[in-house]
């Protein structure tokens, strides 16, 4: 069923399969496009808007995760205009709740922290919010600190579409979404959750982590879980 | 209910119908849609039902939807069998009694009569009512339906919502029969495609496309779905549509059910519309037991199922990937698109949503076809759309109009202009996914892409109208404000971006905000509006983005200047009043000291605010009265005539000295800098007035002899006596200030001279040359301009007047020119060529004027002065005008009509306008304006060169006293904080301590107005013409004031 088709990616020819996204043909060719929801292996759901790109003909930006491809397509990925609403877009996110690096598990293995250094990211111009959320340490194995959530929604869709367990969701809207454990109980006393980690593995920032693990130390592995996905052919 | 499987027992259904449509006993009806109720439709039912039960009456009684007209609710439909449907107005319990009398007499009630319909076009089918009873009007003789054509509103106010056999008698389910006998559904949607029907939802897609997507869809099960989550506030068509005509949307679904093949249809309605959910429930229920709903529908073999889901209230589900998670009981959160509904839907099947609306056109375009549809709107967008027309706009209501049509129309022709005849400023389309308009773009064509172009979209159709009183930094933040909280939280820039915009907003109507702060919200909606994942997100930053477009100057006043013209923000403005008076006089203050009987702390609260008080209290526009919460109740605190009566209380007297020397002692140290004024107006006095009590020494240049200006050479004696302003110039000269008269600057001193001597100079020279229009006849003896007259009236100097004089023009001047000539004896008219409305001078003068005998003639535009063979005038002829179109001030422009009328006069004042000398402003080498007048800062109203600061009408042309004094006060602010380099002006006010309570009786006593003079009496001579107002007057006036500036405990 998917057809070979040829696109241009910032002016190169590239093969891509006609089932594939903009960014899974950037991806296989190893060409760089800055994303935070986005996990191999997970139903794209077009969220962070850091994968927009231009289209040539199309009037507006599209995310790269959710835009299938399509022959003779031509995208642009990086241009002023993108390298500035990427930039507004991190800052947003180091605004909204209270990310601090010095502190946090997985500085220096954060994807949050990487693309702000790699889009150069060097202050934020937005005030900051302050919220108050809470910290969830009641699971034996792991914790949920909510301050470092970027709502990317990694985890509930790791736990639905690959455990099949769906502990977590999101609760709220707006500003007040907040992740929370089946209806809204703490961790620790899931009636579903196997403790099978891999939402503390696809988790971009610290928000997830192993307990017993200091600064800095907190390492994650998301490609199992993608090889897990291709291996079962969900890949959809 | 009889099941209706074929022609026969269709048309007994209609028989049945068009009995209880036109009975042989008179039908009374009463709209009973929300709206109605609301306004107390069923009190007014139950007093119709209790009384025609009481007397035994054979009157048929029904319950309708809205016909449209809010503003006039409860409407009652009457009708008696031969004449025509009259809809009442306004009709309240207390008035069924007399229109039972009528009707039960076989009368019309005409009391209430709004209008009357002879025939009503059903589009489906077409109800005759009766003939007669001309001296009521046509409903679309009615300015508010005028122009307005109903398609969608076809069935509604007129049939009964709850009775499916009204809906067949005026054509319902025809469209489906006819589409059903056909069997082509192809052929329907060649007829949808060839109508351009558009989504009325605001995107605008072609209903006819989107119809095919899912009639091509291969799938064992396809959805459509309405969509009717109307959730834009100011919005409610969709809720009026349903609520009076439910059966036009089932059977536009049940016909595209069937041309896209779907089985299952699903209506998706707001829980808050709980009578549109009964009524949508009632008809649906109806149309299975009818057969119209369910299987074999009409024995043709066709099954469609119709069920209603109610939405749980989230803004966002109106979107329609959220709308469609709703329906699977999951959270409403938007996915991207593609896939596209049509693609996978609901439960991942093949879906089609479509806007109310949109539904309501199908039944209409099945039955009338395509040609007749494009007959209607723009070439683009054919047919009509329906607009809730709301706001402060004099009839508010349900707008059916064609699209293309102006907003003009709407706001003015159909809505009838502001609300208590104020200007409308700007009009919101679309809620908050849509723009701000401002009045200058009234002519754009409301279509999908017109719209659009100026930033602003058609949406859903609700308008609402701003007027001055609207701050449009605070409608921005409302907007944002509501999208924010709204906002599903799922894609960053919609849940954080929104978060932050919301923070400058607040920030800026805080009066907190930076210039800064101007620069990352555009930057940041922008980038909202770009990389969103929704139509929500997307579209939400366009009322901050078309705000700042078209209303940057309010964003700039509100960092700036610290001003919200509109007294919105709360922070930023004392008191209605107090933010109307170009002084920015503590009105509030000044009412309380002397509701307190402390009449010399209100003497030194109002003198410290207004260096010419007296004048002023005379003279005034005062712009305090439109914007007085009192008119809330009855009528607007008489402020200016208590500030008058305050210093009238003082500067005659012996106190003058006392006073004088109170205000005197207030100056401030002296600071060495020395600054010069040119001119010695109101505008000039009052910056050398401040500049003085600031400690600098001052001296104010004027060509004339003596100190007033305006005041002294162009005001009329009657108007205010010079005695009042000599004693006004006293004080000021004890504050300090130093005159040098009978200079001329530049002439006598140049700028260069006054540039060496001096730390700042103040330009304010006024408008003093007379505008001169040409029009022949204008070169003879006895045509003179108003100015010049009066200044040599008021300097006492011969003036050669005739014994019949025509004034032209409607300003102060005018009326001023008018009412001196009567005193000098003359017959006096004056021609106008607009409305009374219209006229640009105090009304209170132009009442005074007419009192005194003066005439006036409206809508004449004078075409030429006809002379005598000595070169004397002996007539001025004029075009009659009519009232044509609204120009950009929203005023109808004056169209020459063929008429020419001509009066007999010997001698022509014009006065058209005044404006500046050009020749002074080229003189003085300073940076100008296109049209003559000096350019300045608008916030430090600094010139082109340093040193050099102009105000008044030098920089806005023609104004009025307290507008220039309020330039002359912010001059000398700025110029003190360029000397000293420090803000030091909020030392120069008295701190006055005084009760902050709001009062808790505020006095109930009526305004009092000014006593005048018998009209007969004053117009013969030239001593003042009013006589201000008693203390016990001035006192009760104050005991009126509600205390706006009273704020709650922790301001």
């Amino acid at each position: 069923m998917s057809q070979k088709i040829s696109i241009r990616i910032d002016g190169e020819l590239i093969h891509a399969n006609s089932d594939q996204s903009i960014l899974e043909a950037a991806h296989a060719h190893g060409k760089f496009i800055p994303s935070l929801c986005h996990m191999k292996g997970l139903t794209a759901v077009g969220a962070c808007r850091l994968c927009i790109v231009e289209v040539a003909g199309v009037g507006r930006l599209l995310p790269a995760c959710t835009t299938p491809v399509q022959d003779g397509m031509s995208v642009t990925t990086q241009s002023d205009k993108l390298r500035r609403y990427r930039k507004i877009t991190l800052e947003l996110l180091f605004a909204e709740r209270n990310h601090v690096c010095a502190v946090c598990v997985s500085n220096g293995h954060c994807e949050l922290q990487d693309l702000a250094q790699k889009l150069g990211v060097t202050s934020i111009r937005f005030p900051y919010t302050y919220p108050k959320v809470p910290v969830d340490l009641t699971h034996k194995k792991f914790t949920l600190d909510q301050n470092r959530c970027i709502l990317c929604t990694r985890c509930v869709r790791v736990c639905t579409e690959v455990e099949g367990a769906h502990v977590w969701d999101v609760a709220g809207r707006g500003v007040g979404s907040r992740m929370v454990c089946e209806l809204n109980r703490s961790w620790g006393e899931s009636r579903y959750c196997t403790s099978c980690g891999k939402c503390v593995q696809s988790c971009p920032t610290g928000a997830l982590a192993e307990k017993g693990f200091a600064v800095e130390e907190m390492t994650k592995r998301t490609e199992p879980i993608s090889r897990l996905t291709d291996l079962r052919g969900a890949n959809v | 209910m009889r099941k209706i499987t074929d022609l026969a027992s269709f048309n007994d259904a209609r028989e049945a119908g068009l009995a209880k449509l036109l009975p042989p006993v008179p039908r009374i009806a009463i709209g009973m849609g929300t709206c109605g109720s609301g306004n107390g439709a069923e009190a007014v039912y139950h007093a119709f039902a209790d009384a025609i039960n009481h007397r035994g009456l054979s009157i048929q009684l029904a319950r309708t939807g809205c016909f449209g007209f809010c503003a006039a609710e409860p409407l009652v439909n009457v009708w008696i069998p031969g004449k025509p449907l009259v809809i009442l107005q306004r009709v309240q319990p207390n008035d069924v009694p007399a229109i039972l009398d009528d009707v039960a007499a076989g009368r019309v009630p005409s009391e209430l009569a709004l209008c009357r319909i002879d025939e009503w076009d059903h589009i489906t089918g077409h109800v005759k009512y009766g003939s007669g009873l001309t001296e009521i009007p046509l409903w679309n003789e009615v300015p508010f339906f005028k122009g307005q054509k109903k398609i969608v509103l076809r069935n509604c106010g007129l049939i009964s919502p709850g009775d499916i056999e009204e809906y067949l008698a005026v054509g319902g389910y025809q469209a489906l029969y006819k589409a059903l006998i056909d069997g082509n559904p192809a052929s329907i949607i060649e007829s949808i495609k060839a109508a351009k029907l558009r989504g009325r939802g605001g995107a605008g897609f072609q209903t006819g496309s989107k119809w095919e997507f899912l009639r091509k869809a291969q799938a064992d099960q396809k959805y459509i779905i309405c969509n009717a989550d109307e959730g834009d506030p100011g919005a409610y068509m969709n809720r009026n549509e349903i609520e009076s005509d439910p059966h036009s949307l089932i059977e536009g679904m049940i016909i595209g059910g069937y041309v896209m093949n779907a089985t299952e249809g699903i209506i998706y309605v707001r829980a808050e519309y709980p009578l549109a959910v009964h009524r949508l429930q009632t008809a649906i229920q109806q149309a299975e037991e009818c057969g119209l709903l369910g299987d074999n529908i009409l024995g043709r073999g066709f099954n469609f199922r119709l069920q209603m889901v109610e939405g749980a209230g989230a803004f966002v589900c109106g979107e329609e990937t959220a709308l469609i998670r709703s329906l699977e009981g999951k959270a409403g959160r938007p996915t991207p698109r593609p896939p596209y509904p049509a693609q996978s839907g609901l439960y991942g099947k093949p879906t089609n949503i479509n806007n109310v609306e949109t539904w309501y056109n199908v039944p209409p375009i099945v039955v009338k076809g395509p040609a007749w549809f494009t007959e209607t709107g723009s070439p683009k967008s054919p047919g009509t759309k329906v607009f809730s027309l709301v706001g402060k706009v004099t009839n508010t209501g349900l707008v059916e109009m064609p699209l293309g049509t102006p907003l003009k129309t709407f706001v003015y022709d159909v809505g009838g202009g502001g609300t208590g005849g104020r200007a409308v400023k700007a009009m919101q389309t679309g809620g908050p996914s849509g723009g701000c308009i401002p009045h200058e773009m009234f002519d754009t064509p409301v279509d999908y892409e017109s719209l659009a172009q100026i930033g602003s979209i058609m949406g859903s159709g609700g308008m609402v109208v701003m007027d001055e009183d609207n701050c449009m930094v605070d409608v921005a933040r409302y907007f944002v404000e509501f999208t924010h909280s709204e906002s599903c939280g799922k894609c960053i820039p919609c849940r954080v971006g929104l978060d932050k915009s919301l923070y400058y907003l607040n920030r800026i109507t805080h009066g907190k905000g930076t210039d800064a702060d101007l620069a990352v919200l555009d930057e940041l909606s922008r980038m909202i509006r770009d990389t969103s994942l929704c139509g929500l997100g997307q579209t939400a930053p366009n009322p901050v983005l078309t705000t700042m477009r078209h209303f940057r100057h309010e964003f700039e006043d509100h960092i700036r200047a610290s001003r919200c013209r509109a007294g919105v923000c709360e922070d930023l403005a004392l008191s209605p009043c107090e933010n109307s008076c170009p002084l920015h006089m503590n009105i509030p203050r000044f009412l309380q000291l002397l509701k307190e009987d402390r009449l010399e702390d209100a003497f030194v609260s109002v003198v410290m605010d207004n260096p010419l008080p007296a004048s002023t209290g005379r003279v005034c526009q005062h712009p305090c009265d439109d914007r007085c919460r009192r008119t809330g109740i009855d009528e607007s605190v008489n402020m200016r005539e208590v500030h008058r009566h305050i210093a009238d209380a003082i500067y005659p007297t012996e106190r003058f000295d006392e006073m004088a020397a109170r205000v005197a002692a207030m100056r401030k140290p002296p600071t060495g800098k020395k600054c010069a004024i040119v001119g010695a107006g109101p505008t000039g006095l009052a910056c050398a007035f401040y500049l003085s009590i600031l400690g600098h020494e001052v001296m104010v240049y004027d060509s004339n002899p003596d100190a007033g200006g305006m005041l002294r050479y162009a005001l009329p004696d009657y108007r205010l006596p010079k005695s009042v302003l000599d004693r006004e110039v006293e004080l000021i000269r004890r504050a300090g200030v130093q005159f040098t008269f009978n200079v001329k600057v530049p002439g006598d001193i140049s700028l260069n001279d006054l540039d060496a001597q001096y730390d700042a100079v103040f330009l304010a020279i006024g408008t003093w040359k007379e505008s001169w229009i040409y029009l022949p006849g204008t070169e003879l003896a006895g045509v003179i301009p108003a100015l010049p007259f009066l200044e040599a009236v008021a300097k006492q100097q011969p003036v050669p007047l005739g014994r019949r004089v025509a004034v032209i023009g409607g300003g102060n001047a005018a009326v001023d020119s008018a009412r001196t000539a009567l005193r000098l004896g003359s017959e006096v008219k004056i021609i106008y060529r607009r409305e009374r409305k219209d006229m640009p001078a105090i009304p209170e003068e132009t009442e005074a004027a007419e009192a005194e005998g003066a005439e006036i003639v409206f809508l004449a535009t004078p075409h030429r002065i006809v002379g005598s063979a000595d070169g004397r005038v002996t007539a001025i002829e004029a075009v009659r005008t009519r009232l044509g179109e609204y120009d950009a001030s929203g005023r109808r422009r004056p169209i020459p009509t063929d008429e020419i009328v001509r009066f007999n006069c010997d001698t022509v004042i014009l006065a058209v306008g005044e404006t500046v000398d050009l020749d002074f402003a080229k003189a003085s080498g300073l940076k100008i304006k296109e049209n003559g007048l000096i350019e300045v800062d608008r916030y430090t109203l600094e010139t082109s060169r340093s040193k050099f600061y102009a105000g008044g009408d030098l920089i806005t042309g023609a104004s009025n006293v307290s507008n220039a004094m309020g330039y002359g006060k912010k001059a000398a602010r700025n110029i003190d904080k360029r000397l000293m380099g420090v803000k030091r002006w909020c030392e120069v006010f008295p701190q006055l301590e005084y009760d902050q309570a709001a009062p808790a009786h505020p006095s109930d006593s009526r305004r009092h107005h000014v006593q005048e003079v018998e009209a007969e009496e004053r117009a013969r001579t030239f001593a003042e013409a009013t006589l201000g107002l008693a203390t016990v007057e001035a006192m009760e006036e104050a005991c009126r004031c509600l205390r706006c500036d009273v704020r709650n405990g922790d301001h």
